[in-house]
Parts: C-alpha cells; structure tokens; sequence
C-alpha cells in the first residue's frame, strides 16, 4: 500500500499541567473513514486539530499525506485540508456562495472554476441552487451545517476533518446528514477523521472506531471487532450503549403495537 | 439685533471653512493612527492596556488645556528645526489645533475598534483559519468587515467631539466657530455666542447623520446608504472649505488681538487702516497674553498693540518702575535688540491695571489709596481678571502693601464688573481705559508707592515687517493721537448692556475721534 493519509507519531500537548494528549501515535489510511471517540476531555478535538495545525503539539511529528506539517505554512495546509465543525462558522457578511468559494479564492481560482463549481457543491450537499445567494442567516441549522460540509469540500481535499459536524442538529436532520455525508465520502474517495461523542453515530457511520480516554487510545479497531476484542470494561460499556439502546427502544416499540 | 445677526452670518464662510477644514483633518488623521493602534491591541493583549490607558488619559485633559499645551511644544519644536534645518515653522493656530483635536479623536475610535475586532465570533475566526487564511486575510475578509459597524460608531462619536473641541481652537489663534463664541463673550453680544454655539451643534448633527447613514451600511451591507454617506461628506467638507481659497490670497498683514474689546476695537483701527492703504488684512484674535508677543516675535502676526507695563514685567522681566518715558524708551531699545520686534510707538493713552471700588463701599470703609486698601483687605474680597494674580504686577502691589484680602476670586472681565456692582467683590482689577468706570462711577484708588508699572498702548510690528514702509506709514499717523476718553468710549460701546457696537463700529468712531 502507499503512505497513509495521516500518521501522528508520539503526539503529546500539554495546557499548563494538564496533558491533554499523553503520547499519541495513530496511522490513517487513505479512503478511511475514522471516529475519534470519547468522553469531554478525553482529547479528541485537540488531537483532530493538531492535523490541520490549529493546534501545535509540544511533542512528537503529524504527517499528513507524506509530508510533516511543520514544513509548509499553516495556511497552505489547511488549504488542503476540509475542515468542519460544530458552530460551523459560516462568515455572515457573506453569501452562501461566496462562503463556499472561499477556499477556491484563496488558492486563487479562475472564476470560470468556481462557479460551476459552487453549483455542483450545493448539489452534493443537497441544497437548491436558490440558497446560492442568500445570507446565511436567512438558513435552517441543518442547511447551514450542508453549507459547511460544501464549503470544506470546495478546494477538492483528499481529507476532512470533521468535530462533532452534527452534534447540534435535530435526530432527523442529523440522521439523514450523517448518512450522506457517509455517502459523499464513497463517492469522492475522501479520507475522513471525525470527532464524535456519540458511539451510536461512529458505529453507524465509520469504517473504524479510536476510543480516546485521558488523552491516550483505548481502544482502535472496527466496530464488530472492538465489540468483540475489547477487555477495557469503560470501553465495553461504551460500545455496548448503542446496542442496548436499541434493544430497548424496539422492546418498547414492540410492546406498545 | 438683525444687524448683528446679519454681521455673524457675513463672516460664516470663513469660520465655518476653517472649523470643518480643522474638524475633518483631525478626524482623518485619527482614524488613520487609531485603526492600526486598535489592530495592534486587539492582537496583543499585552499591548491593549497601555494603549486603550493611553488614550483614556489624554481625554481626562481638558481640552482648551490640551490646545494651550501644544503651543510651547511645537515652539520648540519649530526652534529646533529652525536650528537643524533652518527652516521653522508656525506653532500658532492650525498645527497645534490639529494635532490636539487628532490626539483627542483617538479614545472612541481605538476603543470601538479594538472591542469590535476582539468581538468577533470566536466560531468565525476558528472558521477563517480553517479554511486557510493567513492573519492578514483574517483580518481583512473577516474581522474588519464583521467590526464596521462598531469601527463607524466610534467614529461617529469622534466627529461630534472634535467638532465641539474645535471650537476651542480660537485660543491658540486658529479661525473656527469658536471666534464667535470667544468674542461673544468678551463683548456680552450673546447674539455671537449662540450663533456660534447654533453653527457648531448643526455642523455636529449634520455630520453625525452622514456618518450615520456609513454606520448602517456596514451594518446592514447595503451600498446604497454607504454611497450617500460618503458622497454628502465629501461635497459638504469641498463646499465649507471652497471659500477658504479666496480668504487666503494675496500675501496680506495679519493682526492680532487679545481676548478683550479694547484689543478688538484697535485691532479694527489698524485692519481699516491698512485696508484703506490697499492691503489685505487677516485677523488674528482672541489671543492669550503671553501667547500674542512670542507670536509676532516669530513672525506668525505682523501687528498688535500691547502695553508697556506688560511687556516691562512679562517680556523683559523687570520688576522696578523708573516711570513711564524712561520704561517706552527702555523697552523700545530692549525689544528691537533682543527680538527684532519695532516698537512703533504709544498710541497716547494708558491702560494700567486699576484697583477700583463702589463709591458707596469706598467712602464707608474710607479707602481712597492702595495703602488705605492694605489696612482694610482682611475684611474684603478681591476679584480679578483670570490672569492678574498670577502675573508680576500682582506680586509688585502685594509686595509694597501687603494686600492680605479675607477671599480672592477669578472672573472673565465681563462678569468682573457684575460680581462689583452685585456686592460679591469689595475690588476689583481694572483697567484705566475701560469705560465701565466712568459709566457708574468708580472710584479708582490711588498708587502712593508707585508699584503698577506705566501701561502704555504701544504698536508692534514684527522682524519680517520692519522695514515694510506700507505698514508703518499706515500706522504711524496713530502715534500719540488717540485719547483715553476717546478709547474708553469705544470701549464702552462695545461693552455695555444696551444698543451695543460692534468692535468694527467702535473702531470708525474712534478713527473719527482720533487727535488731528
């Protein structure tokens, strides 16, 4: 196989005492879709962000396709890389258009590029090319959060970065983001890191589970196989929540028919 | 009434121009030190402090104190580069008004800027570095246009406070709308006052709206009120400026005036005098004391009358009295040798600082001398002018008699009278050619020892002037011709409550009342 996507060697990132990664070490592969797993100062988002540089370790080396990140300004990195998070961070002085030609702009595209361009992303995500010139003020959290998902795919990236995408989102909505989403990622061959902590929603959406505890891995496999091998009792419980989740829910579903 | 009002709108063109030619210069100039001070604090916290201190501590100086700092600075400043470069510059009227009102324009423009580009979302700029922007781009694309709105209002607020501060400008010798308001007040032609009180809030309003319409376009994004804004700052600043060009021109005489009538009046006299010999003629007025001899030293006016005694004690810095020929005579040679300043000669009246009283409160307390005043001053307030006790006359008189005085109080001239007719001054510090002591009666009291040094009206003409046969054959003909009664008429027209005249009028009186 070729080089992985991403490969993070040794990571460590210290806020005063605290450690907030205690010596991570994780390879990605290309065209895998990971979850980055765990509870709320477990360390994911840090981790996540040290990949596009908006976080700089103290310790250890990121690569990203091949290269360490230190060697190019973070900018031109991050160029290359889709990034989505939970607040989205759409700019409201500008359209949903131009949100979305932002990245293209910077790398200095034709405009004969972007605009056919800007119509194929909204077509991916599922948005009407109506909204193209609306502010995105004048849009619903879940549109928003679609024009986030375009504007991170814009400059064409083999990798996204994605930090709890739909975690502010209504069941439905994110349901049916997360699934094409899931959908996206098959068809544009992308690699994909995502930051969840939701178990149910990493099991339904990725190839591969990373269950961060204390800033350290866990735990890192395929779900079936996690489920299976695991001996870490948090872990287990952890994994075994959606499941029992469900029994339950259809027990009560059953019962009331 | 109309006749004053008509006169205060004829000279509308020329103080409106200089008011928002200054007003707008400073704010332009704010803006452009401000925003980049507000970017630097709002990406260095540890620059933020200082920095916003900074600014809040030069808006606790009050601002005609500020103003009147600026002027010993930038003379200097100018005798300085005068000595690197040869070449000086003015210190006097546009340059210290300018960088006073730019110094006080910052703190909202800073403060605004620095709390609207710190406010900014912290999701957006997580936003912007993600998708690749360098701080540059940041700042540009995002945070600077997402602070407009905030940027614009403080703004706004700096362009009412420098159009207000400006006003005080007329000080320091620069022309604004604060001449009218000066001058007003000097003369009791409360007419002026709220004239130029009136101009100034409407130039504030007018600007404060179409900076108005700028602060919505940020806000709302919209181009339309943005085009309009601009394009009404613009054409009003191009229009109240347009009259200047003509004001300027040919090389003409500037003449400068103190803060009081008398110095108005004569001021009138020489413009006319020089206007009738075909020149131009520029006023220069309201000027402080101190602030009008260096002025015309440097070359900044070319003529004003001031008056031997002052210029005895607070130019040469003597403190004996070896009488009024000999102090003319000295003081003739003294100023020509240190300054090149020609002393023209006496206009043939005295205006010496008068201790006077109420009739009625004189003959109670039997006080008709200095002396008498000593034994009696435990008992009285004196009330004075706003410079007199701090000057070396008021030292040489308390040195000879020992005026301990139960209560000392300041007041504008003006209101110096009023405070003796109400009861709330025993005494006052008059001057020997104002016309309100003949008018009711004061009793002026009588210098045994001599300590008020003689206060002849003297013309001076600047180094620059002082070969310039025009100006002197203008003005000599006024040596020794004009009699105390005559000039304290004029100045008693302009001074009292009823059917006042206007310096200019007094000044044709007097010209027709000069000796032949």
């Amino acid at each position: 196989m070729t080089d992985p996507a991403i490969e993070l060697t040794g990571i460590v990132k210290r806020y005063g005492a605290h450690a907030a990664l205690d010596g991570v070490s994780l390879s990605v592969a290309k065209g895998e879709f990971t979850a980055l797993v765990g509870g709320s100062g477990s360390g994911k988002t840090t981790l996540l962000k040290t990949i596009n540089r908006l976080v700089s370790p103290d310790a250890g080396e990121v690569r990203v396709l091949g290269a360490n990140v230190r060697t190019s300004e973070p900018h031109s990195l991050r160029r290359k890389i889709g990034y989505v998070f939970q607040e989205v961070g759409l700019f409201p002085h500008l359209t949903v258009a131009e949100n979305i030609a932002i990245t293209p702009k910077l790398l200095g595209w034709d405009k004969s590029r972007i605009e056919p361009r800007i119509a194929n992303l909204l077509g991916l995500v599922d948005l009407p090319l109506s909204v193209a010139t609306r502010a995105p003020s004048e849009l619903s959290g879940g549109q928003r959060q679609r024009v986030g998902v375009a504007r991170a795919l814009a400059a064409e990236p083999a990798l996204m970065l994605m930090d709890e995408p739909f975690g502010a989102l209504d069941p439905l909505t994110r349901d049916a983001l997360g699934s094409d989403y899931r959908a996206l990622h098959e068809r544009l061959g992308l690699t994909t890191v995502m930051v969840t902590h939701d178990m149910a929603e990493a099991v339904l959406l990725a190839d591969r589970i990373v269950v961060l505890k204390d800033g350290r891995i866990v735990a890192d496999g395929a779900p079936a196989d996690l489920l299976a091998n695991t001996t870490d009792p948090d872990v287990r419980a952890l994994l075994e929540a959606p499941k029992r989740q469900a029994e339950r829910l259809s027990a009560k579903l059953a019962g009331v028919s | 009434m109309n006749e004053r009002l008509a006169a205060a709108f004829a000279l509308l063109p020329e103080y409106l121009g200089w008011h928002v030619l200054l007003s707008a210069s400073a704010l332009l100039l704010g803006v452009a030190i401000s925003l980049p001070l507000a970017i630097a604090a709002s990406r260095s916290a540890r620059l933020r402090w200082p920095v916003l201190a900074g600014a809040s501590l030069i808006q606790t100086i009050p601002s005609l104190a500020l103003l009147a700092l600026f002027y010993p600075l930038l003379l200097a400043l100018s005798a300085l580069s005068k000595s690197v470069f040869g070449h000086g510059f003015s210190a006097l009227g546009f340059l210290p008004s300018l960088l006073a009102l730019t110094l006080y324009s910052m703190l909202p423009i800073l403060r605004n800027s620095a709390a609207g580009i710190l406010g900014v979302d912290a999701a957006i700029r997580e936003a912007a570095d993600g998708v690749g922007m360098t701080s540059r781009q940041r700042l540009f694309q995002v945070e600077m246009p997402l602070a407009a709105p905030v940027i614009m209002a403080g703004i706004r607020t700096a362009a009412v406070w420098t159009i207000g501060a400006a006003t005080l400008s007329t000080p320091v010798g620069q022309t604004s709308l604060g001449n009218y308001i000066f001058a007003g007040l000097q003369t009791e032609n409360w007419v002026y006052v709220l004239f130029g009180c009136a101009a100034s809030a409407v130039l504030a309003l007018i600007a404060d709206q179409l900076l108005g319409l700028l602060e919505l376009a940020a806000r709302k994004r919209r181009r339309t009120p943005a085009l309009l804004g601009a394009a009404g700052l613009a054409i009003g600043v191009v229009l109240a400026v347009l009259p200047l060009a003509t004001f300027g021109k040919p090389a003409s005489y500037v003449v400068g005036a103190k803060n009081f009538s008398e110095q108005y009046i004569l001021a009138e006299l020489i413009a006319d005098r020089l206007q009738a010999a075909g020149a131009a003629v520029t006023r220069k007025e309201d000027l402080g004391s101190a602030v009008a001899y260096r002025a015309l030293a440097a070359g900044e006016l070319d003529v004003y009358v001031d008056y031997s005694g002052t210029l005895w004690t607070n130019v040469l810095n003597r403190k004996d009295n070896p009488g009024r020929a000999e102090v003319l005579r000295q003081l003739t040679a003294e100023l020509k040798k240190r300054d090149g300043v020609t002393v023209l000669g006496s206009l043939g009246f005295e205006n010496a600082y008068a201790f006077v009283m109420r009739p009625d409160r004189a003959q109670a307390l039997g006080v008709t001398s200095l002396a008498d005043l000593a034994r009696e001053a435990p008992k009285l307030t004196f009330g004075s002018d706003l410079e007199f006790l701090s000057r070396p006359e008021w030292k040489a008189v308390d040195a000879a008699y020992g005026l301990g005085f139960k209560a000392r109080k300041s007041y504008q001239p003006t209101f110096m009278y009023r405070a003796l007719a109400g009861g709330e001054a025993d005494v006052i510090s008059a001057f020997s050619s104002d016309g309100r002591i003949a008018a009711d009666r004061l009793v002026v009291l009588t210098d045994p020892k001599a300590a008020i040094p003689p206060y002849d009206a003297v013309v001076l003409i600047s180094p620059k002037r002082a070969g310039d046969k025009r100006l002197i054959e203008a003005l000599t003909p006024l040596i020794g011709k004009v009699p105390v009664e005559a000039m304290r008429a004029a100045n008693y027209s302009v001074d009292r409550d009823e059917q006042k005249a206007s310096p200019a009028q007094a000044a044709r009186t007097l010209e027709a009342a000069l000796k032949p």
